[in-house]
């Protein structure tokens, strides 16, 4: 049985039905989710900070920033070396859903882009499905093609950053060195199996490079971003909020030296594929292997979501009807895994065991007394709840500002009422797992891992392979992300031979004409994914105006807010599983370096604020998470 | 001399969105050879790019940012205008700033931080910045911003092409040179 919390059961056939005998199925009480790790009462903190002096308080202050931002609440016991509440907090609201209301959908797929200021073109091409759904508009096969490209080209400009500007800076020398000096020195005498590959002798050499401002690597990858954006904008005309993406495929005109211009630039990608995935399993591997504790970093059940991402040209009809059959062509295989098992593949699935619940969030709650549910089924007649987007309405509260009562901008999205994490990892798994990725000269799952061969380069041929890991934890979630620069370069590469193929027929068609209904009601759900994992777009359009719009960003799930079962959010849970390895008893020189990483490795990107409380004062460390989806 | 101007912020977020509403009005006039109006909201790192990938005899001898900025010490719809001292906070804040930079924050300061500290900044930068008051998401300035937004047009038109204007400016860090305390 796929679901064990939503009271949803499937009959011979696979269709699924609402369990009998359950008066009122989508309440708190008619399904309980279990398991997983728990916060403490703040009534029991209260207590222990009262009662111990090694306890240390926490405070948080909003981070007015911009574009959104997030805080980090932690109280942390520095004798036992551990966490004993984390909260996550979305500090500002933005609103996106409201001002789509009643607009021309179209100009969803430029407003929303702007969600975000690194990945525009993800919000936009999720726009664009969403819409190509609702109106029946189906792309031809080179506008598919492209569009993988496009998007393939925006991940790899943003996992390389993730791992060598944001989170690589947490296994520097710099940061390294002062904060676990025996770690270091191990480091240093320590080999790197793979320096053949990424070309430094030692760990310690590998840690110097990944530097802030001035190290190899991280030079190297601001390099590599230039690179990526390059052939992007050969698509999309603009970075990061492109010109080109419309419903029923791209309005790019691509011609052969369009396309070699492209590969010139992917090709780069085959060997810095091949150089990151050494990195980072050399780093991963010392780590563990200096001290097993490491493995505890960031740690949380195996729980993760994914839509699946780039579609095959020959599956793909943008329906809802056949969602299951051209999800399960993707390149990257749709999936929910829950406590590390394949639980489902399929994107209806998917789409019914979504809910969003606003307990500890600055919203109303918009079910309840004299509400009625507006979609009691999706497209496919398969039953959904009240709190599934299509049926939620954002409705900003910010009031009972407190731990007990509110605390964040951001909602608790659930999928069978479990906090699931988002990633590129998630989606690596999923593939590597169902084994369905069409058949392709370069990738090969194998049910327990994925293969990849990387073309030569300066470098030789190589393959390379990741593992479903035996523990889920910080460590993993970076390693993971390394091998997606690699499996994402060869997607890309399959779409680029592929769309070589229906060049040379003559058939240069990139878009499918289409006009929005002005009558009637319909629905769209864009299935799609950023560098950072997750993405949907859920779409209501009533007499050609949109009537709902419901964003679900991979930050929504990951900085989501402790639930009404008590169940922590990602970011909360894997903070409150990390113990604190630091070497150090001097709490002001304390900083908080395993939270950070276990924060870090979710590859967050707006910036947020941890403060932790010591004895030495206010800590403050920056963070980085994702904000383009918080809001509602 | 070669001057670009450049404008600095989100859209569709009213009052944090006058500097690109600047250029965006400013562009659709004619200049004169050696100007240029650009909206430079595309991301620190790319805007380090694009200035880099300037040949030396096209690029910019000065560079004018227009932006809404938050410093909460002046009046709303306040419009400071300063040459900057292109001081660089420590390598903790620049690479703070970087890491703004790569994960889409686009504002004032990170730009003109990151810019500078790749080199790619020319030798004058001008600074002319508008304090919001509407930070919410939305398509139109605010009242007192809305007021000042004509004037500041003028202004940046005027620091664009008047060499000597733009030379008279006060140099100070980001934010502008303090102002006596009484006006603060």
């Amino acid at each position: 049985m796929c679901f064990k919390n939503l009271p949803v059961e499937f009959d011979a056939q696979g269709k699924p039905f609402l369990r009998d005998g359950v008066r009122d199925p989508y309440t708190q009480g008619a399904a309980v989710a279990q398991g997983g790790s728990r916060q403490l009462g703040t009534q029991q903190i209260e207590e222990l900070l009262r009662r111990n002096g090694h306890i240390k308080s926490v405070d948080f202050d909003p981070v007015t920033r911009v574009a959104g931002a997030l805080a980090f609440h932690t109280v942390a016991d520095l004798k036992a070396r551990k966490v004993l509440e984390a909260r996550s907090v979305a500090t500002l609201f933005r609103g996106y859903e409201v001002i789509m209301i009643g607009r021309d959908p179209r100009d969803a797929i430029y407003i929303t882009s702007r969600a975000c200021g690194v990945c525009g073109g993800v919000h936009s091409t999720c726009s664009a499905l969403a819409i190509e759904m609702a109106i029946g508009c189906q792309p031809p096969p080179l506008g598919i093609l492209i569009r993988n490209l496009a998007l393939a080209l925006e991940f790899l400009y943003d996992n390389p950053l993730h791992l060598h500007l944001l989170a690589g800076p947490d296994y520097s020398a710099a940061i390294v060195e002062p904060t676990n000096p025996s770690l270091f020195a191990l480091a240093q005498k320590t080999e790197a199996p793979h320096a053949e590959v990424h070309g430094f002798r030692t760990i310690a050499d590998l840690m110097t490079d990944l530097n802030p401002l001035s190290g190899k690597l991280y030079l190297e990858a601001l390099h590599m971003t230039r690179v990526a954006r390059e052939a992007y904008v050969l698509i999309c005309g603009k970075y990061p909020h492109p010109q080109t993406i419309v419903p029923g495929g791209m309005s790019s005109t691509i011609t052969l030296s369009v396309m070699n211009e492209m590969f010139i630039r992917l090709s780069q990608f085959f060997d810095y594929g091949k150089k990151i995935v050494g990195i980072w399993d050399d780093l991963t591997e010392f780590f563990y292997q200096a001290n097993p504790e490491y493995k505890k970093v960031g740690a949380r059940r195996a729980n993760l979501i994914d839509t699946g991402i780039f579609d095959d040209h020959e599956a793909y009809d943008a329906t809802y009807q056949s969602a299951n059959e051209w999800g399960n062509r993707r390149w990257y295989t749709p999936g929910a895994i829950v406590d590390g098992q394949l639980a489902t593949t399929d994107l209806h699935t998917i789409n019914m065991g979504l809910e969003e619940f606003v307990e500890h969030s600055y919203y109303e709650e918009w079910t309840g007394e004299g509400q009625k549910q507006r979609f009691p089924t999706d497209p496919a007649g398969k039953p959904l709840s009240p709190y599934h987007p299509w049926n939620k309405i954002t409705k900003p509260r910010p009031a009972g500002q407190n731990w007990k009562e509110k605390y964040t901008w951001d909602t608790a999205p659930r999928w069978d009422r479990l906090g699931m994490e988002a990633g590129c990892y998630a989606r690596l798994w999923n593939t590597a797992v169902a084994k369905k990725q069409p058949q392709n000269p370069f990738m090969e799952a194998t049910g327990h891992s994925l293969k990849v061969r990387l073309p030569r380069g300066a470098l030789p041929e190589m393959e390379v392979e990741w593992h479903v890991p035996a523990v889920w934890n910080a460590f993993e979630r970076n390693r993971a992300r390394a091998h997606c620069v690699a499996s994402t370069a060869m997607i890309a590469m399959n779409n680029w031979l592929a769309a070589m193929d229906i060049l040379k027929t003559g058939d240069t068609r990139t878009s499918t004409k289409f006009e929005i209904p002005r009558k009637g009601e319909q629905r769209g759900v864009g299935f799609w994914g950023a560098g950072r994992g997750y993405l949907t777009h859920h779409l209501v359009l009533d007499r050609g105006a949109v009537a709902n719009y419901q964003i679900l960003t991979p930050s929504t799930w990951n900085a989501s807010p402790t639930d009404r079962w008590g169940q922590p959010g990602p970011y909360e849970e894997a903070v409150l599983n990390t113990p604190l390895l630091e070497e150090t008893d001097d709490p002001k020189q304390f900083r908080g370096i395993d939270i950070l990483r276990a924060i870090r490795s979710f590859d967050p990107c707006m910036p947020c604020t941890t403060h932790i409380q010591s004895d030495g004062g206010l800590i403050t460390r920056e963070v980085n998470t994702c904000a383009c989806g918080l809001d509602g | 001399m070669r001057v670009i101007v450049a404008g600095i912020g989100y859209r569709n977020l009213r009052d944090h969105s006058v500097g690109v509403m600047v250029t965006d009005l400013l562009e659709s006039r004619r200049w004169p050879e050696g100007v240029v109006v650009e909206d430079l909201s595309y991301g620190p790192i790319a805007v380090v790019q694009r200035l880099e990938d300037d040949p030396p005899e096209r690029r910019p001898d000065r560079a004018v940012f227009v932006a809404a900025a938050v410093r909460g010490d002046r009046r709303p719809g306040t419009v400071t205008a300063y040459r900057w001292d292109a001081v660089l906070p420590s390598p903790e804040l620049i690479q703070g700033a970087v890491c703004e930079a790569v994960t889409g924050v686009i504002a004032l300061d990170n730009t003109l931080v990151v810019a500078q500290h790749f080199g790619a900044l020319p030798e004058e930068v001008v600074v002319v910045e508008v304090e919001p008051d509407n930070h919410e998401a939305g398509e139109t300035l605010g009242g007192v911003v809305g007021e000042a937004f004509e004037p500041l047009c003028a202004l940046v038109t005027r620091l664009a092409l008047d060499h000597s204007a733009a030379g008279r400016l006060p140099v100070g860090p980001l934010g502008g040179p303090l102002p006596p305390v009484n006006a603060r």
